[in-house]
């Protein structure tokens, strides 16, 4: 096939790369262990943990894990926490033992977590403690057998630990009340598995590393099975693509996406491949103390979304980060705004290199090349070892400069979805093509740019939203007769949720729906915008919902809140 | 084994359990919403069409209580005031797709509009609903983006004797096994 967009990579970029150099991350990681043994790793909270203190812990994890929780190779464990150090030891035991991730977004409410591990059947969770309270509401009803708690300041040295955990629990509240009879201890976990004898599996490109969970219109998240060899594929290729400026064992990067987020994981795996040290933000929205960590770290890359470099170029205290030493800044996930993207090249010297894909594809498969001197507008190029075609509904090639929906093929792109394989079937193409939902164009010298989107979704930060579940959960509320969720343009997020509701009961307010939401949703998802109209949502004569009609409606008779109503 | 017959009003309770079993996906695609119940209004509706104007299908099998509905196709005036656009909409259950009851179905649905003096038949389609867009453009259909909105799709086709695919229904195969998608509608992807 024709691979117009070669003529973009800058020089030294390479049109493939061997994805076969390692059968596994696991061969990937031991491999970069052995190299960079006394280079830090990750850092978290000022504590630095080395390539070897990494390695040592996450067998210990990998050992307790078989020998005390009794997994074996395939069976899946929840990782359930924001950027802390044990994260990447849970990560690395976990994928090291031949078991398969599930990463799980801590702020998720019981609904969505009791879903998430049932139909992933994780036998195994570890959860940071402040939320605990969630996994307590629904454990009974799935099939986790061990939770592995975690304070914030466990891997912390002892006294930091001790006032870390300290304030977080008793001076800051964070930790609502638990109890999870048989729960063990993370430090405990490892202290066992350091004792413990580790049978090595020999892992295969084929084996799954990642069962990595997306919404859709089923209203319910599906697990995207990641083996790897796509994610080794996809970290080869990400390292290649941003490369040519970075050194082996020189880079520091910072992370202030959650690596639950496939593409803060995967950036964050390339990384650990050229032996750099990560910094780990485990709560970006506190940007006090983000900028502090900028302001006191060197730091030569950095990943975020949209809404997260405008936050930082918004904040006064950016002024006094020192961004000499940045190399490469990258932004996943949701578009790139022009505004940004120029105030950033202005404010930093370098441009922020778009990047663009789905957890579908590990998930980079398109990119700016970072050689691009302005905001292109464009998602860029197939990174090596990728191609992408525009594509008709037959599955054949559109003409060039014509919209169609954007495709991918490349060794990144999923096993497919956990247990569906209609939901799988339907994604690809005959030619094995996966349809990313997203409609675009390619220019003459491969260039791709997004037209508009197909996929019936909302982006919020980079966050993905399906209507179906919203509409769900709105109209699980008694007071509710119908609604319709839908996305319209927010400067801030890019996207935000607003829905239309019609109400059988006339004294419901938008306080009231909205707590009701709170209890189902995570923060992502919750409506911005609450419209009660007076009539019926507008629909064709067949009872369909003109869901375009949703977005443009004018808001109707916005009712105040509860103070209005009579008791 | 499958009997398509017209609507008769005490098919209601059988529609209703037929929508129950919907999967939460199937409901959303046909109303475009999430839909937890059916309306007792639109299911009035639904059993009592209006000879010359509405049309219903109903696709049924033997069951324990008498029949079960596993598909269903109908159309109503696209405006109240044209007699010559129908809107269309059609359901088949989640056992029976890829059974080739949605084409027999639809094909049946065009032969009846047309004689009920229709002379276009369209319907709003999610546009990630890839086997309803594969099954309209297979009976004819020609498939356009609605304007500024690239989540839906309106399929069209004109009822004229004459023009249009001509299509000969096989007799359904029976309820496809769980998870089988071999049919072109599905078009499985090729795996490497």
């Amino acid at each position: 096939m024709q691979r117009p967009w070669l003529v973009q990579y800058p020089a030294g970029i390479p049109a493939e790369v061997d994805f076969r150099r390692y059968a596994s991350l696991k061969e990937m990681f031991a491999a970069s262990c052995a190299r960079f043994a006394e280079l830090p790793a990750y850092s978290s909270m000022g504590t630095v943990m080395t390539y070897r203190q990494l390695d040592e812990a996450s067998r210990a994890f990998a050992a307790w894990l078989q020998n005390s929780a009794g997994l074996k190779r395939g069976d899946r464990v929840a990782l359930m926490m924001p950027n802390l150090l044990q994260y990447p030891v849970a990560l690395f035991g976990v994928l090291r033992a031949g078991m398969v991730v599930v990463n799980t977004n801590p702020l998720y409410t019981p609904r969505e977590l009791e879903h998430q591990l049932n139909d992933s059947g994780a036998k195994v969770i570890v959860v940071l403690e402040n939320f605990a309270h969630t996994v307590q509401e629904v454990i009974a009803a799935t099939g986790v057998r061990t939770v592995v708690t975690t304070e914030v300041g466990d891997l912390l040295p002892p006294i930091k630990r001790a006032l870390t955990n300290t304030v977080v629990k008793h001076v800051r509240k964070l930790v609502p009340p638990w109890q999870l009879p048989g729960a063990v201890p993370f430090g405990s976990a490892l202290a066992a598995g350091r004792a413990q004898h580790f049978d090595e599996p020999t892992l295969t490109r084929e084996d799954l590393a990642f069962l990595q969970y997306t919404g859709g219109t089923t209203g319910v998240a599906k697990g995207t099975m990641l083996t790897h060899g796509n994610m080794v594929a996809n970290v080869l290729q990400v390292a290649a693509w941003v490369a040519p400026n970075l050194i082996d064992g020189e880079e520091t990067l910072v992370i202030p996406l959650p690596l639950y987020h496939v593409f803060a994981l995967t950036a964050c795996l390339s990384f650990v491949l050229k032996g750099a040290q990560t910094v780990l933000i485990a709560n970006p929205r506190d940007l006090r103390t983000f900028l502090h960590v900028l302001r006191h770290t060197r730091f030569t890359a950095i990943i975020g979304v949209n809404t997260l470099f405008r936050a930082l170029l918004d904040a006064p205290g950016f002024a006094e980060v020192d961004l000499r030493h940045l190399k490469i800044a990258v932004a996943g996930g949701m578009a790139v705004q022009r505004a940004v993207a120029q105030r950033w090249k202005q404010r930093v010297g370098i441009p922020l290199i778009e990047g663009y894909g789905l957890t579908e594809t590990s998930p980079v498969a398109i990119a700016n090349p970072i050689t691009i001197a302005e905001w292109s507008g464009q998602i860029g190029v197939p990174i090596p070892s990728t191609e992408a075609a525009i594509l008709d509904d037959d599955g054949a090639p559109v003409a060039l400069g014509q919209v169609g929906e954007i495709c991918l093929r490349g060794p990144q792109a999923m096993k497919g979805y956990w247990n569906r394989p209609e939901e799988t079937a339907k994604v690809f193409t005959a030619d094995g093509w996966l349809r990313t939902g997203d409609m675009g164009v390619m220019d003459e010298r491969g260039g791709i740019r997004i037209t508009d989107r197909k996929k019936d979704m909302i982006i919020v930060s980079g966050f993905k939203v399906f209507p179906n579940e919203i509409e769900d959960v709105v109209t699980m509320h008694p007071g509710v007769l119908e609604a319709g969720a839908i996305g319209v343009p927010d400067a801030r997020s890019g996207e935000a949720v607003k829905v239309v509701v019609v109400r059988k009961d006339p004294t419901l307010t938008e306080a009231a729906l909205l707590e009701h939401c709170k209890q189902h949703l995570t923060g992502y998802k919750l409506p911005r915008i609450v419209e009660f109209p007076a009539e019926p949502l507008p629909k064709t004569n067949i009872g369909k919902i003109l869901r375009r009609a949703l977005r443009d409606s004018p808001p109707i008779a916005r009712v105040q809140a509860a103070s209005a109503v009579a008791a | 084994m499958v009997t398509l017959r017209s609507i008769v009003e005490t098919d209601a309770a059988e529609i209703v359990q037929a929508f129950e079993r919907l999967s939460a996906a199937s409901r959303y695609y046909r109303f475009g919403q999430h839909k937890k119940h059916l309306s007792g209004a639109a299911l009035e509706r639904g059993v009592h069409p209006r000879p010359g104007r509405d049309f219903v299908f109903v696709a049924t099998t033997p069951a324990a209580d008498g029949i079960d509905i596993v598909g269903a196709a109908q159309y109503v005036p696209a405006e109240e005031r044209s007699d010559k656009t129908c809107e269309f909409a059609i359901t088949v259950a989640e056992d029976w797709r890829c059974s080739g009851l949605g084409t027999r179905l639809l094909a049946s649905l065009l032969r009846r509009a047309r004689r009920d003096g229709y002379e276009v038949m369209e319907g709003w389609v999610l546009a990630e609903n890839a086997p309803m867009r594969a099954l309209a453009r297979k009976l004819g259909f020609k498939i356009e983006p609605a304007p500024e909105d690239a989540t839906m799709v309106l399929a069209q086709r004109t009822l004229q004797a004459t023009r249009g695919a001509k299509v000969t229904p096989r007799s359904p195969r029976g309820p496809a096994r769980r998870g089988a998608t071999a049919c072109r509608c599905c078009v499985r992807g090729v795996r490497r």
